[in-house]
């Protein structure tokens, strides 16, 4: 388990600083990619429900506290909590078909958004707008259904190398 | 499926926690103590990804806008075969040098007192929000709603204020806000980040006029906090019709590329006000950024990976074409 928990943090951070310092900064057309939620939809495909769900929580509030983000503290733990815990309820469906991970990214993709504008709009955020939320779901869906065949083989590889057979 | 009551429970706790963290940082009003923390342990850790990502990120970013580039590149080649003459440096570096250079001939003209810095990441957040990182904190003496300004114009203000790395609201986020004048005139209103959308401008008189091609810079505040007065903000492009409200407004094209940000100054001082519009670029074309820094008034240096810049290696001579 220990293992496990390490690499979530190695891949966590990876993906924070990467789209922090990196994919933010391409100017990608329409909007960008959240590596956080398909790295941890990775995850929580091989490590189920309890362990996306913290690894959510845990990924969500760094992301919350990360030096550009200015939103109210918890919004993402809460966002990533959640996507954490139904992506694990699918445990082991990437194994299957890479089409069923791909599946889970995009369900995931629009429950975060939703989830993330939801809580703004019930805080006041004038940023939470019909128009913004549609652009960050077509954006954030497409972009993310297109890395999900990269990124849920390899992270779902690691985490079943470090870890073979048990499963949480 | 197993183990499903007690996966149920571990959620709901989480989702507790999230809930009470929401509200204790929502009623401290965003400048709370874990941001705090945040902007100290991550800030640095963010400049050093900065330092080794940035070749690469410019790399995907030029794959990525290559038609752009291309509609760009007869003008530029020339440019660039001068300066590839005049300057041995990087893609990156030269792309920093004119950036500088342009911040420095507004920063002499208006006499602000600026530190310089770089972008070193973006929000993320779905896109929801606009803002940046740069790597210059309170050991610069930087405070938080201070101006940020680059050779173009407008950029932000800063939020929050850590030890090497600060937080930058920037001009495209949709609750950014700053009081505005129309050039030539006394006319003031305030600007609004368009999120997603356009810059808008709002102008208070309602008898006033507003015609398209008018520019706009910042009216300042009270001791030049948030806003200095006379940053350039843009232009209006559209001026929407009146429909009985008390306020006239209007969509404006801002100066300052929001999505391509790279070397920005924020300023920490401003002895005495320029004058009036003296801060816009000139007129015929007030998008190009036609630097011509006269090689007589460069009095403070300029960054020192740039050494025979401007006066030494100028020859008079037309450039030939590349080697």
């Amino acid at each position: 388990m220990s293992r496990r928990i390490l690499l979530a943090v190695a891949c966590v951070l990876t993906a924070l600083l990467l789209q922090a310092t990196v994919v933010d900064r391409l100017r990608l057309p329409g909007g960008e990619p959240d590596l956080l939620l398909v790295t941890l939809a990775s995850l929580a495909l091989v490590g189920g429900p309890v362990y996306g769900a913290v690894a959510g929580f845990a990924a969500g509030l760094l992301a919350d506290v990360l030096p550009p983000a200015d939103h109210t503290i918890g919004r993402l733990a809460f966002v990533y909590a959640v996507v954490g815990y139904f992506a694990g309820l699918l445990e082991d469906a990437e194994e299957r078909s890479v089409f069923a991970a791909v599946a889970v990214v995009a369900l995931g993709s629009v429950g975060a958004v939703v989830l993330y504008g939801g809580v703004g709009a019930l805080l006041g955020d004038a940023r939470v707008t019909a128009h913004a939320v549609e652009h960050a779901l077509v954006a954030t869906v497409l972009y993310d259904v297109f890395l999900a065949p990269f990124i849920v083989p390899l992270v779902s590889g690691a985490a079943r190398r470090v870890e073979p057979a048990t499963t949480y | 499926m197993r183990d499903n009551r007690r996966a149920r429970v571990i959620l709901a706790l989480l989702l507790l926690t999230a809930f009470t963290l929401i509200t204790l940082d929502y009623r401290a009003g965003g400048g709370g103590p874990l941001r705090r923390i945040g902007n100290a342990v991550f800030g640095p850790i963010e400049n050093a990804a900065a330092d080794v990502a940035r070749p690469i990120g410019g790399f995907f970013s030029g794959l990525a806008h290559l038609s752009s580039y291309k509609h760009d590149n007869a003008k530029l080649r020339k440019q660039v075969a001068e300066l590839t003459q005049r300057l041995r440096l990087t893609d990156a570096q030269r792309a920093e040098f004119v950036d500088m250079e342009k911040l420095l001939h507004l920063d002499q003209k208006a006499q602000f007192r600026i530190v310089a810095a770089h972008v070193v990441a973006l929000s993320g957040s779905f896109g929801f929000e606009s803002t940046a990182t740069i790597d210059a904190g309170s050991s610069d003496g930087l405070r938080p709603d201070e101006t940020v300004i680059n050779g173009d114009g407008l950029v932000g203000r800063t939020l929050s204020v850590g030890p090497t790395t600060s937080t930058v609201l920037l001009g495209s986020d949709a609750t950014f806000r700053a009081g505005a004048r129309l050039e030539g005139s006394l006319q003031a209103g305030y600007v609004n980040g368009g999120g997603r959308g356009p810059m808008t401008f709002t102008l208070l008189d309602s008898q006033g006029t507003i015609q398209v091609g008018a520019r706009l810079v910042t009216f300042g505040d009270l001791n030049n906090r948030p806003f200095v007065p006379e940053v350039p903000i843009g232009r209006v492009t559209k001026v929407s019709p009146p429909n009985g409200a008390l306020t006239r407004t209007a969509t404006v094209a801002s100066y300052v590329r929001y999505g391509t940000l790279d070397v920005v100054g924020v300023v920490i001082a401003m002895p005495h006000a320029p004058p009036r519009d003296s801060l816009l670029p000139p007129r015929p074309t007030p998008t190009q950024s036609t630097t011509s820094p006269s090689p007589t008034q460069t009095p403070s240096t300029p960054p020192p990976s740039t050494p025979p810049a401007s006066s030494t290696a100028v020859n008079p001579t037309p450039s030939t074409s590349k080697s």
